[in-house]
C-alpha cells in the first residue's frame, strides 16, 4: 500500500509518530502491527 | 521541511504572490535554498538569520532557508528606530541580515541535507512590547509542528484558495500564515501596506478566499464598504481576526456587511507559537442571531482552546477559579514555550504558561480575554479594567476610538485618563458631556477625569495600542 505524502502514521502501543514526507510504497509497522493514519481535527481558517 | 513536502506534491501551483507572475512551490523551494547556501557559505560564524523587511518572497525564502542552513530565524519590525534596531541585532549576534538579491539568483540545483534539530531554537521573535521593553521569544521546531500538525491536513486546500495576508512577517501571525498556507498549499497574496480601499480591490482582483486582519484593520475594511455599496468581497470565504481587542459594534457590522463570509477570531501569543482558542464560524452566527443572552455575549469571546491545549483560569493565590470569575490565563500544550532569551521561563513546572492576560472562562469553556493584567486601573481599591472604560467611550457617536490608562494619584492611587480619537468631522467636545454620558453607563468610580485627543493611537505593528506610550504622553500633558 503505497504512503501518501503529508499523512501522520501513529503505533497503537507506544504512540510513536510518523510523518510522510517522501511518498513510497511499502507498510509502516511498529510494535509488529501496522500503523494507523491519524488526520488533524479540522479547524476553520485562522491564520 | 514543510516547504520540501509542498515542492514536492504541488511544485508547478503558485505560492507567493499574483497568479500570473507569482512564485511556484519549486520555485520558492530554490529562492530558499538560496538562502541556505549564503548562509551556510559565506556566514559559516551565524547562529541567526535577521529580516528587516515587509512581506515580500523574501520572507517565505528566509524562513525557511534559516531552517534549511541549521541557523535562527529572526524577523524584526522595520518600523522601529535605527538605533533600536540596532540594540536587537546586537542581542542576535553572530548574525547576518537577509537581503532581497539573495534570491535574485536562485536557480535549481542539487538537494540540500536538512540539519536534525528539533528543539533548536526554529524562530526568535522580539515580543510587541506593548507593556514592557520587548523580550525575544523563542519557538523550536517542535512547537511550530506541533501547531501546524494538531490543527491542519497538509495538501488540503484547493488550488484556487488563496490567503491575502496583511500582518507583519516579525509578528506571530505573519510568521504563522507562512507556515501554515505552505503546509496546506493555499497560495499567500502579500498586501504588507494596509489601506482598506485597496485591500478590498486586491481581494476580487486576486480571488481572494482567506483573510487575516487585526481588528483596526476591520474597522477601517467596514467603514469603506459602508460608504460604498459597491465595495464588496464575493470571493471571500473565510475572515479571520485577532491580535487585539475588537469592538463589537465593528463585528457586529462586518458580520452583516460580509454574511457569507465564515468569520474566525484567534487568540493567541507570540510565546505560544500563534493560536489557542478560536471562536468559529457557527459561534458568530449564533452570537449575532440569537437572543439567548450566553450565546449573544460570544461575540465578546475568543473562543474555545483547539486541540492539544488546555486553559485554566487563577486567582492571585494560584487557587483555579470557576466559570465567569476573572482571572489569570493559564495555558498549557506541546506548542507552548513561554522560554526568552536571557529572562526566566513564564512556564511554571507542571507545563503551564502564565500569560498575563486577564479573562475568565464561562459555562462551555469560551474564554474571554479582558486585556493585559499590568494595565488593570487601580482605583481608590477598586480593579478597574480599561477595557470597560473604552467600550463605554467608544458608544459615544463622537469617539472613533479609545485609550483608557491609570495615572499616579497621590489621592486615589491611580486616576483614569483617557486619549482619544474623534470621529471625522468632530473637532471638540464637551468633556462634561463625556463623563455624564461615561457614568451612566459604568458609574462614577469608572468615569475618566481627564481626556486629551489625538489623530492616532501609537499602536504595534498588530495593532495593539501602545499603552505606555499613551500614558507617557498623558503624564506629559497633565503631570505625575
Amino acid at each position: 500500500m503505497p504512503n501518501l505524502m503529508g499523512k501522520r502514521y501513529t503505533c497503537a502501543v507506544c504512540e510513536a509518530t510518523v510523518l510522510v514526507t517522501k511518498a513510497g510504497d511499502g507498510e509502516l509497522t511498529c510494535h509488529g502491527q501496522p500503523m494507523d493514519v491519524a488526520a488533524a481535527k479540522p479547524l476553520p481558517s485562522s491564520d | 521541511m514543510i516547504l520540501e513536502m509542498a515542492a514536492d506534491a504541488l511544485g508547478d501551483r503558485v505560492a507567493f504572490g499574483n497568479l500570473d507572475d507569482g512564485l511556484t512551490y519549486g520555485e520558492l523551494r530554490d529562492a530558499a535554498k538560496a538562502v541556505a547556501r549564503r548562509v551556510a557559505g559565506d556566514h559559516e560564524h551565524v547562529t541567526s538569520v535577521a529580516l528587516m523587511e515587509p512581506l515580500s518572497a523574501l520572507v517565505p525564502a528566509t524562513l525557511f532557508g534559516a531552517a534549511w542552513a541549521g541557523v535562527t530565524y529572526a524577523p524584526l519590525n522595520f518600523r522601529q528606530t535605527d538605533g533600536q534596531l540596532n540594540e536587537l541585532l546586537d542581542r542576535l549576534q553572530p548574525t547576518v541580515v537577509a537581503a532581497p538579491h539573495w534570491i535574485d539568483e536562485a536557480k535549481h540545483d542539487t538537494e540540500l541535507a536538512f540539519p536534525e534539530a528539533p528543539e533548536r531554537p526554529a524562530i526568535l521573535l522580539f515580543t510587541s512590547g506593548s507593556s514592557a521593553a520587548p523580550k525575544a521569544a523563542i519557538l523550536t521546531h517542535t512547537q511550530l509542528m506541533s501547531y501546524i500538525m494538531n490543527t491542519l491536513e497538509p495538501f488540503s486546500a484547493g488550488e484556487d484558495e488563496a490567503a491575502i495576508v496583511s500582518v507583519p512577517p516579525f509578528h506571530i501571525a505573519g510568521v504563522a500564515a507562512v507556515l501554515s498556507s505552505t503546509w496546506i498549499g493555499r497560495r499567500i497574496v502579500p498586501f504588507p501596506h494596509f489601506n482598506a480601499q485597496e485591500w478590498i480591490e486586491t481581494v476580487r482582483r486576486e480571488g481572494v478566499t482567506h483573510a487575516t486582519v487585526v481588528p483596526t484593520m476591520l474597522d477601517r475594511i467596514v467603514r469603506v464598504m459602508e460608504n460604498d455599496p459597491e465595495a464588496r468581497v464575493p470571493s471571500l470565504r473565510n475572515l479571520a481576526y485577532g491580535g487585539a481587542r475588537i469592538h463589537r459594534s465593528v463585528l457586529e457590522r462586518a458580520l452583516q456587511l460580509m454574511p457569507e463570509v465564515d468569520f474566525v477570531n484567534a487568540y493567541g501569543l507570540t510565546e505560544t507559537a500563534s493560536t489557542v482558542a478560536l471562536l468559529g464560524p457557527d459561534d458568530h452566527r449564533l452570537a449575532l442571531y440569537s437572543d439567548e443572552p450566553m450565546f449573544k455575549k460570544r461575540l465578546e469571546s475568543v473562543g474555545q482552546p483547539i486541540p492539544g491545549i488546555e486553559i485554566r483560569i487563577i486567582d492571585e493565590s494560584g487557587a483555579e477559579l470557576e466559570v465567569d470569575c476573572p482571572g489569570e490565563i493559564l495555558i498549557r500544550g506541546a506548542q507552548v514555550s513561554g522560554q526568552y532569551v536571557d529572562v526566566a521561563s513564564k512556564v511554571d513546572a507542571d507545563g503551564w504558561l502564565h500569560t498575563g492576560d486577564r479573562g475568565w472562562v464561562d459555562l462551555e469553556g469560551y474564554l474571554f480575554c479582558e486585556g493585559r493584567d499590568d494595565d488593570t486601573i487601580i482605583r481608590g481599591g477598586e480593579n478597574i479594567s480599561p477595557a470597560e472604560v473604552e467600550d463605554a467611550l467608544l458608544q459615544h457617536d463622537a469617539i472613533e476610538t479609545a485609550a483608557v490608562v491609570g495615572l499616579p494619584d497621590e489621592e486615589w492611587g491611580e486616576r483614569i485618563a483617557a486619549m482619544l480619537v474623534l470621529a471625522p468631522g468632530v473637532t471638540e467636545l464637551n468633556w462634561d458631556n463625556v463623563r455624564a454620558f461615561v457614568r451612566e453607563l459604568v458609574g462614577s468610580l469608572k468615569t475618566p477625569e481627564l481626556f486629551d485627543t489625538c489623530d492616532e493611537l501609537p499602536q504595534t505593528g498588530s495593532g495593539k495600542v501602545l499603552r505606555r506610550q499613551v500614558r507617557d504622553d498623558l503624564v506629559a500633558k497633565f503631570g505625575e
